[in-house]
C-alpha cells in the first residue's frame, strides 16, 4: 500500500513546502474577497491551468480527480441557485425559486469551492508529507514533537486500511448481517470502530514508546536528514500567480463575460 | 565487576489491577553479560525490561517504588511487534531519525545509514524503500539496525522474534549474535532454541511475578525443567517431551468414501491478479491438511479463496454441491483468523460463542445448552461474562476457535492459529482441533511449524509462488527435502 501520490516530479514539487503552504493560504483568503463573477471565473482558469499542466499526474488520474471536484461544484452551487434570494425570476416551482441573481451567486459560490479544492489538491499532490514537516520544523520552527507525531501517525494509515479489510472478511465469515436504517448504521459503525480504535490506541502507544527508546526528545540543535531550502521555483510560483492573476483581473475588467460586478444581494 | 543495571526491592502496580505486579523484586546485571529472562505470559518480564531501561517511568507512566534503580547510560531496545517500532515511512528515514536524535551532522548520515544496514545484512536495492513493503523479518532487522545506530552498551530484546516464522527467527538471532557479541544483552523470549547458545545466565519468574531462580544456563535448564514445561516455554525438546507424555501416535483418517471438498482448475484472485492456482484435488472427512510455504507464497490467499472471501474461478464443490449453489457457506465452513481480536463482534464471551446460533434464530434453550458445552470444552466457563478483549492471549485464541466452530461445521479453516502462543496454549489448541478431526471434521491449517506437520497433520500442501507443488503425507515431504 503506497501512501505517496507522486507520479512525476514537476517544478511544483521542488517548491519549499512551508512557502507553498503560505502562498496557498494567502490565495485562499484572497478568494473570499472577490465578489465579481468575471474575476472569479478567470481566477478559476488560472488554478485549473496549473492543475492540468503541472500536477505531474497521468492524464487518466487527472480526469478521475476532476469527477469529485465537479460534484463539489454542483452541490455547492445548486442550493444557492434554487433557494437564494433574488428579484428577476427565471423559474419557480414550490420551494424552488431560481432568479437571475441567485443563479449567478450560486455559480460564484460554486467557483469559490472549486478554487479551494483545486488549490488544496495541487498542494496535496505536489507535496511529500515528510518534506512538509521537515520544512515546517526548519523554516517555521514548529516543535519537532508535533512534526514527528504527525509523521508517525501517517505511517499507521496503510496498516489501518489492511486492518479494515481483515475486519470486513471476519464479519463476512461470522455471518454478520447488518440491519437497515439508522440502527443498522450505528451497529456497523460500532463493530468496525471498536476493534480498530483499540488496536490504534495500543499501536500509537507502542510507537510512542519506541520513539522514546530511540532517544527522541526535543534537543535544541537537532540535525536534519533532509535540508529543505528555497530555490528559483519559489519565485516562479509567486510570479505565476502574480502575472496570471493580474491578467485575470485585467481581462475581466476590460472584457467582462457578464455585466454583473458584485454577486452579493443588496 | 560493576553492575550496569540493577533494581532493588522493586514494587510496581498497573492502574486498574488489584494486586502488585512486582513485590520486592531485586536483580543486578553486569557488564558484558548475556541474560535471558523466562516466565509465563503476564508475569511481567517485559515490564522489568522497561524498568531496567528507564522507559518506565520516563516514557510510560506507571507508579513504581524501589530502594535503588540503576539504568544503563546507553542502551537500545528492540520490541516485539515489527509494525509499531517505526515512525517514518522509508527505511533510510527511519535510521536517519535516530541519527538526528543523536545530532549527527547531515553530511555523515548517508554513509552511516548504509553502514548500519550492512551490519544487519539488510540488503536493499535502494535504501529509500517503503518500510511497509518489507517482510516481518526484514522489519526486525531494520529495528536492530536503528538500535545499533544508538551505539548502545546494553541491548534489551523484548521477544524480537515472537511474530516471525521459524526461518526468519533463526536469521534474526544469527544477526543479533553477530552484532551484540561484545555488548551486555538482556533478552525476554519464549522460543529459546536459538537463544540458548548465546546466553549465559537465566532468571526464571513464576506467575506471581517473583524470581524463583537465577543462575547459570545449564543449572536452570536441568534443575527447573518441570517449571519450564508448566510455564509453556518453548525450550528445545518440548515437542519430544509432549509426544512422549501424551503417547501420541500418528493420526489416521477415518474413512475416505465421501468427498467433502473437491476443486479443479481453481484460481483465486487478489484484484485482477491470480494469486493461487490449484489444478485438481479432493479432501475427505477427518483429514488434517497442513498448508506450508514461505511468506507471501499464497497460503492465506488459498484459505480466503476456499472461504469465498475473494473472487475465484474454476470448479469448487463443497459436500457435492457447486459452491455457487450453496446459500450460506458459513454453515459448512468455519474460519479462524490469525488475530483473534478482529473476529470478535459482541461484548461478552458467552454472546460471542452464541452469536452464530442467534443469527440462525435457534430457540434459547438449544443455544444455552450448546454454548455451555462449548464453554466447558474450551475452558472458558469462568470468563463467560467478560469482554473478549479482557481475556489473556491463550483464552482469546480458544474463544475465537470456539466461536467459529459452534455450528459444528464439517470443514474448519485456520490461519496460523498457534501464532505467538506459548507451548502450553499451542498444545491445548491442537488437542481441541484433533478432537474435532477425529469426529470427521476436515481441518485446513496454515502453519510454519514443522512439528505440527509431523505430529498432527495427515496430509501436507506445500504452496510455492501461488501454486500447489506438493500434496501428500508428511513423511514423503521430509524424504524429498
Amino acid at each position: 500500500m503506497q501512501f505517496d501520490f507522486i507520479h512525476k516530479e514537476t517544478w511544483l514539487h521542488k517548491i519549499n513546502p512551508s512557502f507553498k503552504l503560505i502562498v496557498i493560504l494567502v490565495l485562499f483568503i484572497m478568494v473570499l474577497f472577490i465578489h465579481n463573477i468575471n474575476i472569479m471565473m478567470n481566477y478559476m482558469v488560472v488554478i485549473l491551468f496549473m492543475f492540468l499542466l503541472f500536477s505531474g499526474q497521468p492524464a487518466k488520474r487527472v480526469i478521475l480527480i476532476l469527477i469529485p471536484v465537479l460534484f463539489m461544484f454542483i452541490t455547492t452551487a445548486i442550493p444557492m441557485i434554487f433557494f437564494g434570494k433574488g428579484d428577476t425570476t427565471w423559474f419557480g416551482w414550490g420551494l424552488i425559486h431560481i432568479t437571475e441573481e441567485s443563479f449567478f451567486r450560486g455559480i460564484h459560490v460554486g467557483l469559490r469551492a472549486l478554487i479551494f479544492t483545486g488549490l488544496g489538491i495541487i498542494f496535496a499532490l505536489t507535496t511529500r508529507p515528510v518534506f512538509l514537516f521537515y520544512s515546517l520544523m526548519q523554516q517555521l520552527k514548529i516543535p519537532s514533537k508535533y512534526a514527528y507525531s504527525f509523521l508517525a501517525g501517517l505511517r499507521l494509515i496503510p496498516i489501518m486500511i489492511e486492518e479494515f479489510q481483515t475486519i470486513r472478511y471476519a464479519m463476512k465469515v461470522r455471518g454478520v448481517q447488518h440491519k437497515r436504517g439508522m440502527k443498522g448504521f450505528y451497529e456497523v459503525l460500532r463493530k468496525y470502530s471498536i476493534p480498530m480504535l483499540s488496536q490504534s490506541i495500543r499501536r500509537a502507544h507502542r510507537v510512542a514508546v519506541a520513539m522514546e527508546a530511540k532517544r527522541f526528545s526535543q534537543v535544541k540543535n537537532r540535525t536534519y536528514y533532509y535540508k529543505i531550502t528555497f530555490s528559483w521555483n519559489d519565485i516562479m510560483f509567486v510570479l505565476y500567480f502574480l502575472i496570471l492573476l493580474s491578467a485575470a483581473y485585467f481581462i475581466s475588467v476590460q472584457y467582462p463575460y457578464f455585466a454583473i460586478t458584485d454577486v452579493r444581494y443588496k | 565487576m560493576s553492575h550496569i543495571a540493577n533494581v532493588e526491592n522493586l514494587r510496581l502496580k498497573f492502574a486498574g489491577s488489584s494486586s502488585l505486579l512486582f513485590k520486592d523484586v531485586s536483580s543486578s546485571f553486569f557488564e558484558g553479560e548475556k541474560v535471558l529472562i523466562l516466565g509465563p505470559s503476564g508475569c511481567g518480564k517485559s515490564t522489568l525490561l522497561q524498568v531496567l531501561s528507564g522507559l518506565i517511568p520516563h516514557a510510560i507512566e506507571v507508579p513504581i517504588k524501589a530502594d535503588h534503580i540503576t539504568t544503563p547510560e546507553s542502551w537500545g531496545y528492540v520490541f516485539q511487534d515489527p509494525d509499531t517500532q517505526f515512525c517514518m515511512p522509508y527505511v533510510d528515514e527511519e535510521i536517519a531519525f535516530v541519527l538526528e536524535n543523536l545530532q549527527t551532522p547531515r553530511s555523515e548520515m548517508q554513509d552511516k545509514i548504509q553502514q548500519y544496514l550492512d551490519l544487519v545484512h539488510l540488503e536493499l536495492d535502494d535504501i529509500h524503500t517503503l518500510i511497509h513493503t518489507l517482510s516481518g523479518g526484514m522489519k526486525q532487522r531494520l529495528a536492530i539496525a536503528s538500535v545499533m545506530a544508538l551505539q548502545p552498551d546494553v541491548l534489551f530484546l523484548d521477544e524480537p522474534t515472537a511474530m516471525l516464522d521459524p526461518e526468519s527467527t533463526k536469521q534474526i538471532w544469527d544477526t543479533i549474535k553477530e552484532v551484540a557479541r561484545d555488548k551486555t544483552v538482556v533478552v525476554v523470549e519464549h522460543k529459546i532454541d536459538h537463544v540458548l547458545d548465546f546466553i549465559e545466565r537465566i532468571i526464571l519468574f513464576n506467575e506471581e511475578g517473583e524470581i524463583i531462580a537465577d543462575g547459570s544456563k545449564d543449572y536452570i535448564m536441568t534443575t527447573y525443567k518441570q517449571q519450564l514445561m508448566d510455564q509453556g516455554i518453548w525450550y528445545p525438546g518440548v515437542w519430544k517431551d509432549y509426544i512422549k507424555k501424551e503417547q501420541k501416535t500418528t493420526p489416521i483418517v477415518p474413512n475416505k468414501d465421501h468427498e467433502l471438498i473437491s476443486v479443479s482448475e481453481f484460481t483465486g484472485y487478489r484484484g485482477k491478479f491470480p494469486k493461487i492456482e490449484i489444478e485438481d484435488t479432493t479432501v475427505f472427512p477427518g483429514e488434517w491438511i497442513a498448508i506450508i510455504g514461505e511468506n507471501g507464497a499464497g497460503k492465506s490467499t488459498l484459505l480466503h479463496s476456499l472461504m469465498q472471501l475473494i473472487k475465484t474461478t474454476g470448479d469448487y464443490k463443497v459436500d457435492g454441491r457447486s459452491v455457487d449453489k450453496v446459500k450460506k457457506l458459513t454453515n459448512d465452513l468455519a474460519f479462524v483468523f490469525q488475530n483473534p481480536e478482529f473476529q470478535f463482534v459482541t461484548n461478552s464471551v458467552y454472546d460471542e460463542i452464541a452469536y452464530s446460533l442467534q443469527i440462525d434464530k435457534l430457540d434459547q434453550q438449544t443455544i444455552d445448552e450448546k454454548v455451555t458445552t462449548f464453554l466447558n470444552e474450551f475452558r472458558l466457563k469462568e470468563q463467560k461474562e467478560q469482554h473478549p478483549y479482557q481475556l489473556s492471549m491463550g483464552q482469546k485464541r480458544r474463544l475465537s476457535v470456539a466461536a467459529a466452530i459452534i455450528k459444528e461445521q464439517k470443514i474448519v479453516l485456520l490461519d496460523e492459529p498457534t501464532f505467538g502462543q506459548d507451548a502450553k496454549n499451542t498444545f491445548k489448541i491442537l488437542e481441541l482441533i484433533e478432537h474435532w478431526r477425529k469426529q470427521g471434521t476436515s481441518v485446513f491449517m496454515v502453519t510454519h511449524s514443522m512439528e505440527i506437520v509431523k505430529y498432527f497433520s495427515t496430509r501436507v500442501w506445500l504452496i510455492e509462488e501461488g501454486k500447489l507443488t506438493f500434496d501428500g503425507k508428511a513423511e514423503q515431504l521430509f524424504k524429498e527435502i
